[in-house]
């Protein structure tokens, strides 16, 4: 557990200093404060898609190899995913409400490929929740987890097609009107963010382990079933 | 009520195809039965006929006082007991959280589960859910429920099936006790041997019919 | 144990079970929501009609993956598990009402999140006032949707295809929900009075409720 508490003291650390140059930064003249939900919208989706990526790499890795620290892997990085990839969505309809009026906006690929990325690893947990077996839930979920990200490209493909032809806007600003400062402010939020994913994706497989240990304790179980008290039978 | 089963010239049909005929059947209490025959000659049908489960086409009779196919079978069903051949256990609870459940629908007592899963000998391990518990855990808790609802009536489908010798020995326990107290019990085998050593009447069944075991 | 605490039990042990399974919440939500999102993008159509189609999509997607929900149960009752009530002396009606409540707590939530899931995607317009209004619709919706499918689902027992067929069955049955639901807010946004369509959902809610108390003893009857 040591190393956990060091990699979360420095994403602490870390995760403050973000904050300090979210709070710091110069905001957009037109939408004021709310220009700050940016620092965590952003290294949010940056991370939502990182750790679909390791997902993916650890299900191929596990096809490959069949090693148990590969499903852990992708486990423990499809979980953060999901909760970043919410994190991204919520900051991202509660910007868009208070700036635009709007929380979501059809014309934006990136949020409606981000929206399916969600659901798809849902799906990928339920599935994983819904076996028993061990092997089978890795062998499952890591078909399933190279399927995702081959399919996840071709989402934002084709939702930026509808897009295109439909002409609505993106109403999301992009990076070529930020200024330094603001850039920075997320810069330094992504590193912030992405050691935090570390300390906890450290973190959540060290207890993937230790479920697995107690597991294989309960599969000696049949040592605990006692002899009957035939005896007593009667008197229940 | 002299006789607990009466059953006079029963015949069932299942998905159109007859199953039993012309069973006679009579227990009172105290009465074991054991019934064998081959798999797929109706011993379960039979059963299920016993446990007023299935209401038979042709025939009448009764069950507890309950006559078989009309509503009176409602009030006797919480007395009658019956070990199917697969396990009726809800798979996402415990087994101590399985038998809270039956007790509470019978009126019993917790205390009555802690003592039950103990004398099957369950009690370190009540905590651990259906779905990942061996056939033989299962069947010991189903003997538990069984401890605890008391029924009058027992009904044992291939009892002995995958058991070790202990929870075989405790099955044999169980139907001790609810002769003892009065009860009857049927039970149905493929194999005759088995049902010998817990039976006191042996039967054996075949294209539908009871028979005296030759 | 009396009719109701039998009911009771039956509820709380049924979504313990969901709670540990998670059927409602991790799979059947989320596809709903998913199709809350595809449905837009299918159309093609303009941001004003999306905001205009939101709350009919709503109860269109309720009530189809809704049936998903009420549903479940049936899928888990085995001809084991419905022996085991049986000789515990559970009243067939006290299982149904057991069902039914338990279904009407899940579903209840399930469209709670869809609601809030609509809303922020399809930006609507609604009426002043309309919290209440459908919330109220929504339970009403839950406890009927709820009792179509356990019934569906007795009907359909030890059945091939069973899922199928009994969602064949509860779907048009569940018209007068959709349309006393979908009407209620339409009312409402016209300053008329949503009382007619309360009453067609209370009406059909009762209608099951006394269908399934009293077919409950047949219905059981006729799984075996």
């Amino acid at each position: 557990m040591t190393r956990v508490k060091v990699l979360l003291a420095v994403a602490a650390l870390a995760m403050a200093i973000g904050l300090w140059f979210a709070l710091t930064a110069p905001t957009d003249a037109l939408q004021g404060d709310f220009t700050r939900i940016i620092n965590i919208h952003a290294p949010s989706m940056w991370l939502a898609f990182l750790a679909f990526g390791v997902t993916a790499l650890g299900s191929a890795m596990w096809l490959i190899r069949k090693h148990n620290r590969w499903d852990r892997l992708a486990e423990a990085s499809a979980e953060l995913g999901v909760m970043f990839t919410a994190i991204g969505l919520f900051t991202g309809m509660v910007w868009g409400k208070a700036v635009w009026g709007r929380a979501w906006d059809w014309g934006d690929a990136r949020l409606a490929t981000s929206a399916v990325m969600f659901f798809v690893y849902v799906g990928y947990l339920a599935l994983r929740a819904a076996t028993p077996d061990p092997i089978e839930r890795a062998r499952r979920s890591a078909i399933l987890g190279v399927i995702a990200v081959i399919q996840v490209p071709l989402v934002y493909f084709s939702v930026n097609l509808f897009r295109t032809l439909h002409q609505t806007q993106s109403i999301r600003p992009d990076g070529a009107t930020m200024p330094q400062e603001m850039a920075i402010a997320i810069l330094v939020n992504v590193i912030a963010y992405t050691i935090l994913y570390v300390a906890l994706l450290v973190a959540r497989i060290d207890v993937a382990k230790a479920e697995e240990r107690v597991a294989n304790e309960d599969a000696l179980a049949g040592d605990t079933v006692k002899p009957p008290r035939l005896s007593e039978v009667k008197d229940v | 009520m002299d006789r607990l089963i009466d059953l006079s010239q029963i015949g069932v049909s299942l998905g159109g195809m007859p199953v039993l005929r012309g069973i006679d059947l009579s227990l009172g209490p105290g009465d074991s039965l054991g019934v064998t025959g081959p798999n797929g000659v109706g011993k379960t049908t039979l059963l299920r006929v016993l446990a007023t489960l299935l209401a038979p086409a042709i025939g009448s009779g009764s069950v507890l006082g309950a006559g078989l196919g009309t509503p009176a079978v409602y009030d006797v069903r919480s007395r009658i007991g019956l070990l199917s051949h697969r396990p009726s256990v809800i798979p996402e609870l415990t087994l101590e959280e399985n038998l809270r459940h039956a007790a509470a629908l019978v009126g019993a007592s917790y205390e009555k589960v802690a003592k039950a899963l103990r004398v099957v000998g369950l009690d370190d391990v009540a905590a651990r859910r259906g779905e990942v518990s061996s056939f033989g855990m299962l069947r010991r808790a189903e003997v538990a429920r069984l401890l605890i609802t008391a029924p009058r009536v027992l009904l044992l489908d291939e009892p002995f099936t995958s058991l070790d010798v202990e929870a075989q020995e405790l099955i044999g326990a169980l139907v001790t006790r609810t002769t003892s107290d009065g009860g009857a019990v049927v039970m149905v085998s493929h194999e005759a041997g088995q049902l010998a050593s817990h039976t006191s009447r042996l039967l054996s069944m075949s294209l539908g019919h009871l028979e005296q075991q030759p | 144990m009396s009719f109701w605490s039998q009911a009771i039990e039956i509820a709380r042990v049924d979504l313990r079970v969901e709670r540990r399974l998670g059927d409602t919440m991790r799979i059947v939500l989320p596809f709903a929501v998913v199709a809350l999102l595809i449905f837009p993008l299918t159309l093609g159509v303009d941001l004003t009609a999306v905001s205009r189609l939101g709350p009919a999509v709503f109860w269109a997607l309720g009530i189809l993956f809704g049936m998903q929900v009420a549903l479940r149960q049936a899928a888990h009752d085995d001809r084991e598990r419905r022996d085991l009530y049986a000789l515990l002396g559970v009243d067939p009606a006290a299982r149904f009402a057991g069902r039914t409540i338990s279904g009407a707590v899940l579903m209840t939530g399930f469209l709670a999140v869809l609601l809030v899931a609509m809303i922020v995607l399809y930006s609507p317009r609604l009426p002043d006032g309309w919290l209440g209004p459908v919330v109220l619709s929504s339970v009403l919706v839950a406890i009927g949707l709820t009792e179509l499918g356990t019934l569906a689902g007795e009907v359909t027992a030890g059945l091939n295809n069973r899922t199928a067929l009994a969602s064949l069955i509860v779907a048009p049955l569940a018209l007068p929900l959709v349309i006393g639901a979908s009407q209620t807010l339409e009312a409402l946004a016209r300053d008329a009075s949503i009382l007619p369509w309360v009453l067609v959902l209370v009406a059909t809610d009762l209608a099951l409720a006394v269908a399934g108390v009293g077919l409950a003893r047949p219905l059981e009857e006729a799984s075996r």
